[in-house]
């Protein structure tokens, strides 16, 4: 094909181009600026104060018994023990040693309940979604197992069984089908350290125990903005960092906005596919007119 | 008869000793899915909750189609660019690519936790447009079902020739119709690789924190898009090559040299995005701070660099033993690129370790060894490969099936 032949094919093709995006634009319009959705007052959430928390794992127990999730049993010494390492296909909260500076601290981990979860943005038919009061909740009804919730979630909370024929995705859900009555860790923890309630509230109650007790806190409160905000907040001594609790440093955008404004942003009204499928079709189509000058016009000829 | 720049099967004797070790390799296949479906995917698979990807992502799917965008790669030149003259190649890249994309397809299916609510992805209602891997698989599958339509005319124009007059009047008449659909197959088949290889990088760009500041860059996706088509390239080069040794195919030398120009200024632009956007960022510091990622960093440069400016040379290009060497490097580059973004670069929290189980690996290779018994027997018998002797002495499908069952 001469170049003057290209050149014609390219300004009729983007007239079609022209034309076709518009009517594209006006069926979906999915190419919306992604805003970060921000954490509400109202949303259910939960204070973990390191300061307060024993070690005594009555939250632990607690949650296995509510989620009615099995032991995970280990043998030691003749003697056989509930003894979980790290949140997994059968734990869904579990307290551990954080070491500080000349000091170390008990820490309570489970799913944060992000205002804008990277594990909702991701999966692929929302079993993973946010739900009206602020939980980050999973439907197994929905979820085909890919687990690019565990690649997504800064946190790494997402957990999958392994080993079994028909797996699923386990993590806190902060006890919504107790009906209302909130999470079971929450119910027993004898020291106050773990509190249930509304993230306004609690957020409060944060800084309400930060300004009694100034040598006591950090200042901050882990969750108020770390990665957009997170329905779980962590306060801790000022010699035990968040760091050293095992919470990742993060941006105080939440981690969706960046890629799904790029996402969106490529597919922006679908112009670009439709740009660039309509040239291969004009220039193919022009090319069969023309058998001589096509790379396709062979096969017709056979 | 020799038809130079036309397609034709290969003939010959299906059931080789080769194709024996491949069905073997595919049974040991099937035998760990087997166990994969009884006991769950940690009896296969040294995944865990960090490194919720294995090997099976990057190399399976990742590498499998980026391999397979020889078609993609090819067409763009002939389709887009309308160049016919590199039509001699399509069929066999195509051939390769819809065998390439079909494996990762059904790697993906083995991996998934809870494979029985796949119909979740052809239910609409429930879709999160937000998510890349929705994009990911919506377009896999389809384009996996093109590259089918793109191969049947070869099968097609095989069956023609049939015994069965019903079955040869059947295809006589399916034939027009589907080419006449072709630039619209066409176009599909160009848009829907654009899309995908650019969000296989994309699915990374939610890990802002997990994934290492070298690979991190909101140009994730055009990074996978522009690798994958010179992984493309080196891989129709690689396979012209084996398919000339295994079978003396010819090899049209100057068709090559004048195609392998492209990957050349593909493969610098993209060692130029590479380090422009490291740049902009103030991050290129970290490629010479040392340790294993700025290694693995500097390595991909260099076998992105490397070809890059031999294949410049028209004198490199001209001689085949050299180009057979760039495309060698072009295919690891992309593969090593895949390889960092999905596991090295990836840090989901310390304390995680990863490394593939031996049946891991062993899955991959027979996923492979499977990939290649389906494209040899379709080469042999139909019509995909130029360049190739027509069969005509080479015994029918059905007399060469009898011949291999009295053996």
């Amino acid at each position: 094909v001469t170049p003057r032949g290209a050149a014609r094919i390219s300004r009729r093709g983007a007239l079609r181009t022209i034309a076709a995006a518009g009517a594209a634009a006006a069926a979906t319009g999915v190419a919306e600026a992604r805003e970060p959705r921000r954490p509400r007052d109202d949303d259910a959430g939960m204070l973990f104060d390191a300061t307060r928390c024993v070690g005594c794992r009555a939250c632990q127990t607690a949650c296995r018994e509510a989620n009615e999730l099995p032991y995970e049993r280990k043998q030691a010494n003749g003697g056989e023990y509930d003894a979980p390492l790290d949140l997994s296909g059968s734990t869904k909260t579990v307290v551990k040693l954080a070491r500080g500076d000349g000091e170390s601290a008990y820490v309570k981990t489970q799913c944060m309940h992000c205002a804008d979860p990277a594990c909702a943005s991701v999966c692929m038919a929302g079993a993973l979604h946010r739900i009206a009061g602020g939980v980050v909740a999973y439907d197994p009804g929905t979820c085909v197992g890919c687990r690019y919730c565990q690649v997504a979630c800064p946190f790494s909370v997402p957990r999958f069984q392994w080993f079994t024929a028909f797996p699923a995705i386990v993590k806190c859900e902060l006890c919504r089908h107790r009906d209302g009555k909130g999470p079971a860790c929450a119910e027993v923890c004898p020291r106050g350290a773990v509190v249930h309630g509304r993230r306004g509230d609690l957020l409060a109650e944060a800084r309400r125990r930060i300004a009694a007790a100034p040598d006591r806190y950090h200042p901050a409160v882990y969750g108020e903005r770390d990665g957009g905000g997170t329905g779980v907040l962590y306060v801790t001594s000022p010699r035990v960092s968040f760091a050293a609790l095992g919470l990742p440093t993060l941006p105080d955008h939440p981690l969706p906005q960046t890629s799904e404004t790029v996402q969106h942003g490529v597919y922006a009204y679908g112009l670009a596919p439709i740009a660039l499928w309509s040239a291969v079709a004009v220039v193919q189509l022009r090319a069969r007119r023309k058998p001589e000058a096509a790379g396709q016009g062979r096969e017709e000829a056979e | 008869v020799t038809d130079h720049g036309h397609e034709a099967p290969l003939g010959g004797r299906i059931l080789t000793p080769a194709m024996k070790l491949l069905l073997a390799l595919a049974v040991l296949w099937a035998a760990l899915v087997a166990v994969r479906l009884v006991f769950g995917l940690g009896a296969v698979s040294a995944q865990n909750d960090g490194y919720a990807w294995g090997i099976w992502k990057p190399l399976n799917v990742v590498t499998f189609t980026g391999l397979a965008a020889g078609a993609y790669a090819v067409g763009l030149v002939t389709y887009l660019f309308n160049r016919g003259e590199y039509h001699p190649l399509v069929r066999s890249a195509v051939m390769a690519g819809a065998m390439g994309y079909t494996l990762a397809g059904t790697s993906v299916l083995v991996d998934l936790g809870r494979w029985w609510n796949l119909w979740v992805i052809f239910w609409p209602p429930v879709w999160n447009l937000s998510s890349v891997l929705l994009e990911v698989a919506l377009c896999v599958m389809a384009y996996t079902m093109v590259l089918w339509v793109e191969v049947a005319p070869a099968v097609l124009e095989r069956l023609r020739n049939a015994s069965s007059p019903r079955v040869s009047a059947a295809a006589r008449r399916l034939l027009p119709p589907w080419q006449r659909a072709m630039p619209f197959v066409l176009a599909t088949a160009l848009l829907l690789p654009t899309m995908h290889q650019s969000s296989l990088g994309g699915l990374f760009m939610v890990t802002e924190t997990k994934t290492h500041p070298l690979w991190h860059t909101a140009w994730l996706p055009a990074l996978f898009l522009l690798s994958c088509v010179t992984m493309g390239f080196g891989a129709v080069v690689l396979v012209e090559n084996l398919a000339a040794m295994a079978w003396g195919k010819r090899i049209d030398g100057r068709l090559l040299a004048r195609l392998n120009v492209v990957p050349a200024w593909l493969s610098l632009g993209w060692v130029a995005l590479r380090l422009g956007d490291l740049a902009v960022r103030g991050r290129l510091g970290l490629a010479i701070a040392g340790g294993v990622h700025a290694l693995f960093f500097l390595l991909e440069l260099a076998l992105f660099l490397v070809p890059g400016v031999r294949l410049l040379s028209a004198r490199h290009r001209a001689n085949r033993g050299r180009l057979f060497g760039s495309a060698l490097l072009l295919v690891l580059g992309g593969t090593l690129y895949r390889f960092d973004t999905y596991l090295l670069a990836y840090q989901p929290a310390p304390g995680w370790r990863y490394f593939p189980y031996v049946r891991e690996i062993a899955f991959s290779a027979a996923l492979a060894a499977i990939g290649v018994a389906v494209y040899v027997l379709f080469v042999k018998r139909f019509p995909i490969l130029s360049g190739v002797e027509r069969d005509a002495a080479a015994p029918a499908p059905r007399a060469a099936a009898r011949a291999a069952a009295g053996r």
